[in-house]
């Protein structure tokens, strides 16, 4: 357990020693902000609601989280260090844990800086508290999802680059899938099929304020296979 | 001690090292020694747990790489090649996290990193970014991170690329206190490196071991034929002719002209019968009346001996 913490704690400083950080700490922040403010028309509105600000969250976490996790792995191959953590006494649950913690500290950052958006919205209206912890707990846990499929993906690349791109891509197709079935005419069975693999799908309760065990259920699985899948594939890597 | 028996890694349908066996006793400095894409990056990879053999076994202090990686992880300190570190820490901060991995804590984990740091000359740049630092400083830097915890077991590839030769001297004599305690693996292309710290080689080609004992055991071995080279004022293909005949002398070539008159010629003598030749050359000379300009014995250097050990080897 030492071993994650210490890996956390160096992936950390490694954000903040960097640019990478506050960059995705401010985008984060500007763009919920102006997507809210501008294009969901929260004044022109006139409702007490944050649902606006959440709607988008599935898109701006799906641009924003491979940004912070593609150079997990990826940066380690490019920097020959990957070699020196696989032969410290580390477990691979530990070092995939504790990048994990690390990318998920830089997201609550963001998240704890976006609180002040809610607070002064709550000073035009009666909002309804338990609907914005329901909010919170659902960008976390999507957020969540997406740092484990990230960090997976860097770990299959040879590049930051290409580990951006395929995270990206990745997760703009499992947020919009859901936007799909209502497109498209599909069976029932498939449709809900689709919407049971749609990030957005799932957070879509959160965002209305129901904390649905389905939802949790969804969320953590995925994020605890990703692991798992990561921490295989530092295994194989021993072996081919 | 670490006991390598059958090895044997591949990767993909390629396989880097073909059956490689050998044990380093405790106290022992074991040079690996080959051309590059010879195995010994890949036998140190298994030997420190990163990469799996595909056959055979390393056992490291009774520590098998397999059943017990993360235990041999702990008692062997590595300095992989090429240096890696995270360019964007400090020297302090680095070797902090090191030792944080290895797991140490207390006055124990300051007593070592001020020990590591001192001991590879690194207190004046201890707080630098390493992304500032030379190559030769990057060099100790990682030096010392394998020695951070005192290992019992040391693994270097390529330890002293990139130093000047004031620093290889210093890097040298601190292998060389340390091999007294421990157990070292080290790979080089410096073949006086070899002379210099290990008491036994490896010599590696295509996968295989080609040679191994101790560098002057090998060098008497491997001396094998002497080159005699002379300059003959008049015909250097008579000349030849006349020391073919002489009984030790395997071959007497002529190799060109050197200046207008004076012809190169080339003879090869067996292990051994370089004086023999020599004097036949003169007594040639002499019998004849053939002026001899000049007459140079080329001595087989360790170099010479080792390219053409792996070289012949990969052209079979």
């Amino acid at each position: 357990m030492s071993g994650t913490t210490t890996i956390a704690r160096r992936e950390i400083a490694s954000y903040f020693n960097s640019p990478v950080a506050y960059i995705f700490i401010v985008a984060f922040l500007l763009s919920c902000g102006t997507l809210f403010f501008f294009f969901e028309r929260f004044f022109a509105a006139g409702q007490a609601t944050m649902r606006g600000y959440f709607a988008l969250m599935p898109f701006v976490l799906s641009v924003l989280i491979p940004a912070l996790t593609m150079r997990l792995w990826a940066e380690e191959r490019r920097q020959g260090t990957y070699e020196l953590l696989l032969t410290m006494p580390f477990g691979d649950g530990e070092l995939v844990l504790g990048k994990y913690l690390a990318a998920m500290a830089v997201v609550s950052v963001a998240m704890a800086l976006s609180l002040p958006v809610p607070l002064l919205a709550s000073m035009f209206g009666r909002f309804d508290a338990g609907v914005i912890v329901s909010e919170y707990l659902g960008a976390m846990m999507m957020a969540s999802a997406a740092t484990a499929i990230g960090q997976a993906v860097s770990g299959a690349s040879r590049n930051q680059i290409s580990a951006f791109m395929a995270t990206v891509l990745i997760l703009l197709s499992l947020s919009l899938l859901s936007q799909a079935t209502t497109w498209i005419e599909l069976p029932l069975w498939l449709a809900g099929a689709v919407n049971w693999i749609s990030l957005a799908y799932h957070f879509s309760s959160f965002a209305r304020g129901v904390i649905d065990t389905r939802d949790v259920a969804y969320f953590a699985l995925l994020t605890a296979g990703c692991l798992w899948v990561t921490t295989r594939l530092l295994s194989t890597g021993k072996w081919s | 001690m670490i006991e390598v028996s059958g090895l044997v890694k591949r990767y993909g349908s390629f396989a880097a090292v073909r059956g490689v066996s050998f044990t380093v006793d405790t106290g022992r400095i074991v040079g690996l020694l080959g051309p590059n894409g010879a195995g010994k990056t890949t036998i140190m990879k298994v030997l420190t747990g990163y990469h799996r053999p595909s056959e055979g076994c390393a056992i490291l202090d009774g520590k098998d790489v397999v059943e017990d990686p993360i235990g041999v992880k702990s008692m062997v300190g590595y300095l992989p090649e090429g240096v890696p570190l995270y360019l964007d820490m400090t020297v302090t901060e680095y070797l902090g996290f090191i030792a944080d991995a290895r797991g140490m804590s207390g006055p124990g984990r300051k007593r070592s990193l001020d020990k590591a740091i001192d001991d590879c000359g690194l207190s004046t740049v201890a707080g630098v970014r390493m992304e500032r630092l030379s190559k030769g400083f990057r060099q100790r830097v990682g030096l010392a991170q394998a020695i951070l915890h005192d290992p019992a077991i040391l693994i270097l590839d390529e330890p002293t690329t990139g130093l000047d030769p004031n620093q290889i001297l210093e890097i040298r004599s601190l292998i060389l206190s340390l091999g007294a305690r421990k157990t070292v693996i080290l790979s080089t292309h410096i073949l006086q490196e070899v002379e210099a710290l290990c008491s036994e080689v490896l010599i590696l080609n295509e996968g295989r071991i080609v040679a191994q004992g101790s560098a002057a055991q090998i060098a008497a071995d491997m001396q094998g034929d002497e080159r005699l080279e002379c300059l003959v004022k008049g015909s250097g293909k008579a000349a030849a002719e006349a020391l073919r005949l002489v009984p030790c002398v395997l071959s007497a070539d002529p190799a060109g002209v050197a200046a207008p008159g004076v012809e190169r010629l080339r003879v090869v003598a067996g292990h051994g019968d370089g004086d023999t030749a020599a004097e036949a050359v003169f007594d040639w000379a002499a019998a004849n009346g053939a002026k001899l300009l000049e007459m140079r014995r080329e001595r087989l250097s360790m170099e010479d001996i080792f390219v053409r050990l792996t070289g012949e080897e990969s052209r079979r």
